[in-house]
């Protein structure tokens, strides 16, 4: 008998899901750089990174309710909202107290949209892509009934702040930093460990005494939350208001997460593989534009990613099943 | 004496109009084994359930260490040292060994889940079954990749994470290899010695002996007595007894329909070439080969307790599942890769689930009835015709409904269950696979299904039958084949088909 039981190779890495995503990442910056010789100046980067992280930011969000098992399509209404929650209640002559109370104010509203997705979905059973889409138009309204028509700023010492440069690393930069070490802390939690549970098989979790719809509830709140963070990135880098502002960053979210390795049918996966797949989208956006491609290969480039991702299992079992 | 670690009395339990318990009782005291025994249907796995806080039961008492208590969730059973082994999986197999033991459960460190811990704790329980693993397992390995074994004895190591003192294992060998028993076994005895409860649930009269201090034994939802197990001599007198307990030593082979069980069809004794089904080695994943010939007309149960691999193979006759061996319909030789294939071949199946797997129950009755048929009503569909061909099935069956157009799910679970068999009446099949259909449907619908079952054999009609109602094996077929761990353990007929022999043979007794 094998006395002595190592993990086998690949085991150790089982956390590291998103090697092949930084992989494909390499390849694409490689692209980049051929396209665009100008790239790692550091004005070009700084640039990039303040264009990723709200897009990062959503896709942590979102990567944690797909691991838990569900789906969120009401993110981009939900960064809407904060937007423009934001710009109302911030003015560009606002001071430092004004500015602390519109985003507790946009947190909170995040965590509320998120606390409506949640007891719908973990409460009252409905189907988590029926519901979150449905909630989307919900808050969608609200956003334009607050904001009709686009417009507002931000004081000019906030996003100057965003486009500059602390210590000689970019603002956005550091927010990346900052997100992934939330992570790294929060993976170590009782929470996610009873995500990836719930995720990969809630009857066997709630065998073992996992209380599976609390999980799930708090997976949609934890999004809203990140949604409300990913707004106001997203306002200081636009330094306005806009009702429509995150419609486009729903399908962006999720494709982002898949792109970094997370299984849709939830139980696997992580926030550093969504990051990784933000970057990864970004610079094909990049090359799209350099190439003088029309704009709209890129939701092309997208929903071929989608496709992929769900057949890639079945896929993967038949060519294994054969051999 | 001290007060017992658990005792149990009066447990009862309705779903819906089938009282799965009526007063079932157990204790359980330290540094005991107590083995549950009972037929299928006798209740033991539901008083398993309420003992462990799955089940709410509808009345009865709970008493740990003498207090009473009341067990509203595993959760709250397992904090009060109430820790089961299920046979159905509770591990999720994306997370590692480790994170699942301690799912549910994990120890925190200045509020972070201590991995180190978690890792360390796991890595000295997996050592308990050191050396019989047939891969390596470590806190770190995925539950993925782990077979079916391993799998349970991940479990087996998980409810011990919690310390229990008494631990229900409820199935828990059914797919473990013999040194894995072994040494579980050797470990039941130091746990035992050490003060733990512990209450041992199989299908294995050989593991029951060599296990258990006690058994008792349930039967049609009570608790009917119990036999001291522990320096028995007799073994065999011993069996009896519990034989005995289990079938309450009653006949029911002749409950009902004595006048109208068919009797053997005469082609029986012709050779293969006369009979409507014939197996040579046919075998699907763990089921040993089976060698088996029925005649045109013959009906033929599957027995033994349920889970022994009888659906498994009624499925793999349907081509649902891979399977070995050779299959002959009617003297041809078959080889059914789908059910496509064996629906044009003339085999149909009845499955038990009805709601998840027979029926269309938002759809009306008429589409449920002609799903498999539509072809034979050309395009466009002849709706006349196939009008009139479901509206004489409905009334051959004596189905009772508003119309044809009704749903489905307005029927009664007797009459949907009709619906079931209709459709397939409808193709006119040779050899017709029943999967326990008689569940959870009232003794008016199960006796009209008895005499279509009869009328079906009158027209030719080759039938296998498995169902979880010994009785209705026992009073229907000619024959019984008994199942044990996925092996014909025993063939019963004529003066062995009663009801001592069938739960004889389901647990292997000797």
């Amino acid at each position: 008998m094998l006395a002595e039981a190592r993990p086998a190779r690949g085991e150790r890495f089982r956390n590291l899901t998103f090697l092949v995503p930084l992989l494909i990442l390499g390849v694409a910056v490689l692209l980049n750089y051929l396209l665009q010789p100008n790239l790692f100046q550091p004005r070009v980067l700084n640039g990039n990174f303040r264009v990723m992280l709200p897009l990062m930011v959503l896709a942590a969000g979102q990567a944690i309710v797909i691991i838990s098992g569900g789906i969120d399509l009401s993110v981009g209404a939900v960064v809407s909202l904060v937007n423009v929650l934001l710009v109302t209640f911030v003015k560009a002559d606002s001071g430092w107290s004004a500015v602390l109370l519109g985003l507790a104010i946009g947190v909170a509203a995040g965590a509320a949209a998120g606390a409506l997705n949640g007891l719908c979905v973990a409460y009252l059973r409905l189907q988590p892509i029926v519901t979150t889409y449905a909630t989307s138009f919900l808050f969608s309204g609200i956003a334009l009934a607050i904001l009709p028509r686009p417009g507002g700023a931000l004081p000019r010492a906030l996003t100057t702040f965003y486009r500059s440069a602390p210590l000689g690393v970019p603002a956005a930069a550091l927010g990346i930093v900052v997100l992934i070490v939330t992570w790294w802390a929060l993976r170590r939690t009782r929470f996610a460990q009873h995500l990836y549970g719930v995720g990969g098989d809630a009857a066997a979790a709630r065998a073992s005494g996992v209380a599976v719809a609390w999980t799930r509830f708090s997976s949609y709140v934890v999004m809203g939350v990140f949604a409300a963070f990913s707004a106001a990135m997203l306002t200081l880098s636009t330094g306005s208001g806009n009702a429509r502002l995150g419609d486009a960053m729903t399908l962006s979210s999720i494709v982002a997460v898949v792109l970094g390795g997370t299984r849709l049918a939830g139980g696997a996966g992580g926030i550093t593989g969504a990051v990784i797949g933000v970057a990864i989208l970004t610079i094909i956006r990049n090359l799209i534009t350099f190439a003088n491609v029309p704009t709209w290969y890129q939701t092309l480039i997208d929903a071929t990613i989608i496709l992929a991702a769900l057949a890639a299992p079945g896929a993967l079992r038949r060519i294994r099943g054969r051999a | 004496m001290s007060p017992p670690l658990l005792s149990a009395t009066g447990v009862a339990k309705r779903y819906g109009a089938v009282r799965a318990l009526v007063d079932g009782a157990i204790e359980v005291h330290a540094g005991e084994v107590v083995a549950l025994l009972g037929a299928n249907g006798s209740g033991k796995s539901t008083l398993g359930r309420v003992i462990t806080g799955i089940t709410k039961p509808d009345a009865g008492t709970l008493a740990i260490e003498g207090v009473v208590t009341h067990v509203s969730s595993p959760t709250r059973a397992r904090r009060l040292g109430v820790a089961a082994v299920y046979q159905e999986l509770s591990l999720v197999p994306d997370l590692t060994v480790a994170e699942n033991v301690f799912l549910g459960n994990e120890p925190t460190r200045l509020g972070g889940v201590d991995h180190r811990h978690l890792t360390r704790v796991t890595a000295e329980l997996l050592a308990l079954f050191e050396g019989v693993f047939t891969v390596p397992v470590t806190p770190l390995t995925v539950v993925q990749r782990l077979p079916p074994s391993e799998r349970q004895l991940v479990e087996i190591v998980k409810a011990l994470s919690r310390k229990p003192r008494v631990l229900i294992l409820d199935e828990a060998t059914a797919s473990l290899g013999g040194r894995q028993v072994d040494r579980l076994f050797q470990l039941v005895g130091t746990w035992r010695d050490r003060g733990m409860g512990l209450v041992f649930i199989s299908h294995r009269m050989d593991e029951i002996f060599r296990v258990a201090d006690r058994a008792v034994v349930l039967r049609d939802g009570a608790t009917v007595g119990q036999l001291q197990l522990r320096g028995t001599v007799e073994r065999r007198a011993a069996e009896q007894k519990l034989v005995e307990l289990m079938t309450g030593g009653g006949e029911v082979g002749a409950l009902f329909l004595d006048e109208a069980r068919p009797q053997t069809p005469a082609a029986a004794e012709h050779g293969a070439a006369g009979q409507a089904l014939s197996l040579r080695g046919f075998a699907s994943g763990p089921l040993a080969p089976l060698d088996l010939d029925v005649a045109p007309g013959e009906l033929v149960g599957l027995g033994g307790l349920q889970g022994q691999g009888q659906e498994r193979l009624l499925l793999a006759l349907f081509g649902a599942l891979p399977h070995r061996g050779s299959m002959s319909l009617g003297g041809e030789q078959v080889d059914l890769r789908n059910p496509r294939q064996a629906l044009r071949a003339g085999v149909a199946y009845v499955p038990g689930d009805r709601n998840r797997e027979g029926l269309l129950p938002v759809r009306p009755i008429l589409e449920n009835l002609l799903l498999p048929s539509w072809r034979r009503y050309g395009t466009p569909l002849r709706m006349r015709a196939a009008r009139h061909d479901a509206a004489g099935v409905a009334t051959e069956l004596n189905v009772r409904y508003s119309g044809l157009d009704a749903n489905v799910a307005t029927l009664s679970g007797g009459n949907a269950q009709k619906i079931v068999i209709g459709k397939w009446l409808l193709r006119r099949p040779r050899l017709l696979l029943l999967n326990d259909p008689t569940k959870g449907i009232d003794v008016e619908a199960k006796e009209e299904f008895y005499s279509l079952l009869a009328q079906l054999q009158a027209d030719g009609t080759t039938v296998l039958f498995t169902s979880s109602d010994d009785a209705e094996l026992l009073g229907l077929c000619q024959r019984v084949l008994v199942l044990q761990d996925g092996k014909v353990t025993a063939e019963l007929s004529g003066a062995t088909l009663d009801r001592n022999h069938l739960v004889a043979a389901s647990l292997g007794a000797r």
